[in-house]
């Protein structure tokens, strides 16, 4: 839950938006991109239509915001995830593929931050990488969204609510059985490595 | 791998970004884009008003409400009384100085000094009900019901100035010349013992020693077993004192309302008023 300040920060940085403030756009895209684009990446496996659906993402939400045309949002971030869900929905929807997402992008490697990182840490962020990359996109569609929003972007329960419009204990359920899915699949393919 | 490994692992894929050549070409696209729909650099005036309508939505749920709200509350019982004082008893803010008068008086624990606070308000408010009808642009023929109705609350005012000075408690006030000449060993005494006997002497403002009434008893008693026939002396006069004040206060302060009550029913309102202010010198 928001604390009284950033709640304030939050209402102003919308309603600055919705007086067409073009530096409250740069800000909310600035604070944002990162998160989206990466829920993006994760979620259809592809740079390059990432980067494409994120540049939507943020048109969709100034758009919706001038226009009052989507339900209020209690954030302005969930507000950003959720026209994310709804264009990833439509961007498969058009292209007619089905959730069959995949991180193997070999064209378009993406890109890890490395400052202050020893080559050990790399390694094993390279790692983690690959073994996400792997495994993620085997997880049903729901596990991998909340994963996502919870684990990697740290999203709050709140939000995650208000994002998905499930129940606080239906997220919870459904957070554990998405990390005990993907820990199986972890551990399925380490006992057959090994 | 155990839930905590796997969530940190997790964690760690949040250093996962995009070129950051592509989130700045991709910053100047989209600025380009909604240029055209209209944005705009907001003026210093607007973003006064966002940020306070911020507030106010930041600050609509119900912990926050009442946090303003019991500001509010004291923010009005401590100061709106003095923010509407110079309201007078035909302008249309008059009833909020009441409310905040009511306020006010809410806030003070102490029977006896709300008593006096509502008796001074009282008066004030009969004050300036006769200020008000001493001009005689407003009392004419065509204020006919705004006239009768400020006499009606001029009478109200009065009796509850008086309801109210009957329910103080009578205070005696002796001379401290006399006590000192009488008993000055006896006072001092009873000065150095009263935590420990209960006896109340204590010096007002103006140089009087005075003795609660409800503790007169205790005090002589005291007194008595510390310095018998000093005491004895002490205690009669400050009984027969205390009376004797309390009465004359009581009987002046409500033969002068009479007397206020008497010129304002002979339309003598600046005269009454003068009274009214007597009565308000002696509250205080």
């Amino acid at each position: 839950m928001l604390n009284p300040i950033e709640k304030f920060k939050d209402k102003r940085e919308v309603s600055r938006l919705k007086s067409h403030d073009k530096q409250a756009f740069v800000k909310a895209y600035d604070e944002n991109v990162k998160d989206i684009h990466r829920f993006v990446y994760f979620k259809i496996g592809r740079q390059e239509e990432a980067n494409d659906l994120t540049s939507m993402i943020f048109l969709k939400a100034w758009n919706h915001i001038q226009n009052n045309t989507l339900e209020d949002a209690k954030t302005l971030r969930a507000l950003l995830y959720k026209i994310a869900r709804n264009a990833i929905i439509d961007y498969y929807r058009d292209s007619g593929n089905k959730l069959n997402a995949s991180l193997d992008d070999e064209a378009n490697p993406i890109e890890i931050a490395a400052e202050g990182d020893n080559q050990q840490d790399l390694i094993d962020k390279a790692a983690n990488l690959e073994l996400i990359k792997s495994k993620l996109p085997l997880l049903k569609e729901e596990y991998r969204e909340l994963i996502i929003m919870k684990f990697i972007n740290d999203l709050n329960l709140e939000e995650i609510v208000d994002i998905t419009g499930k129940s606080r204990g239906n997220v919870r359920v459904l957070l554990h059985r998405a990390l005990n899915s993907l820990r199986e699949l972890i551990e399925e393919d380490k006992g057959r490595d090994l | 791998m155990s839930e905590k490994d796997l969530i940190v692992k997790l964690n760690n894929l949040k250093n996962i970004s995009p070129d950051n050549s592509w989130l700045k070409s991709n910053r100047e696209l989209l600025l380009s884009q909604i240029s055209n729909s209209g944005a705009k650099k907001i003026s210093g005036r607007e973003n006064f008003f966002i940020n306070l309508s911020s507030f106010f939505k930041a600050s609509a749920q119900p912990a926050y409400s009442f946090g303003v709200f019991v500001f509010i509350l004291l923010f009005t019982s401590l100061f709106a009384h003095q923010l509407f004082s110079k309201t007078k008893p035909t302008d249309s803010l008059y009833i909020a100085r009441i409310i905040s008068e009511k306020a006010k008086l809410s806030t003070v624990i102490n029977s006896e000094s709300r008593d006096k606070l509502a008796m001074q308000f009282a008066n004030e408010r009969a004050q300036e009900i006769s200020a008000v009808l001493s001009d005689p642009n407003f009392n004419n023929d065509s204020n006919k019901v705004e006239v009768a109705k400020l006499n009606n609350n001029f009478n109200e005012e009065l009796a509850t100035v008086k309801t109210k000075i009957k329910n103080l408690k009578p205070v005696a006030k002796v001379a401290k010349n006399n006590l000192a000449s009488s008993s000055s060993d006896s006072f001092s005494i009873a000065e150095n013992n009263k935590d420990t006997s209960g006896v109340q002497l204590f010096e007002n403002p103006n140089n009087k020693v005075i003795v609660d009434s409800n503790k007169k008893v205790e005090a002589a008693s005291a007194l008595k077993s510390l310095n018998p026939s000093a005491t004895l002396t002490l205690t009669v006069k400050a009984t027969s004192t205390k009376i004797a004040a309390t009465s004359s206060d009581i009987v002046s302060t409500n033969s002068i309302i009479d007397q206020a009550q008497k010129l304002f029913d002979n339309k003598d309102y600046s005269q009454a008023s003068n009274k009214l202010k007597e009565v308000n010198s002696i509250i205080k």
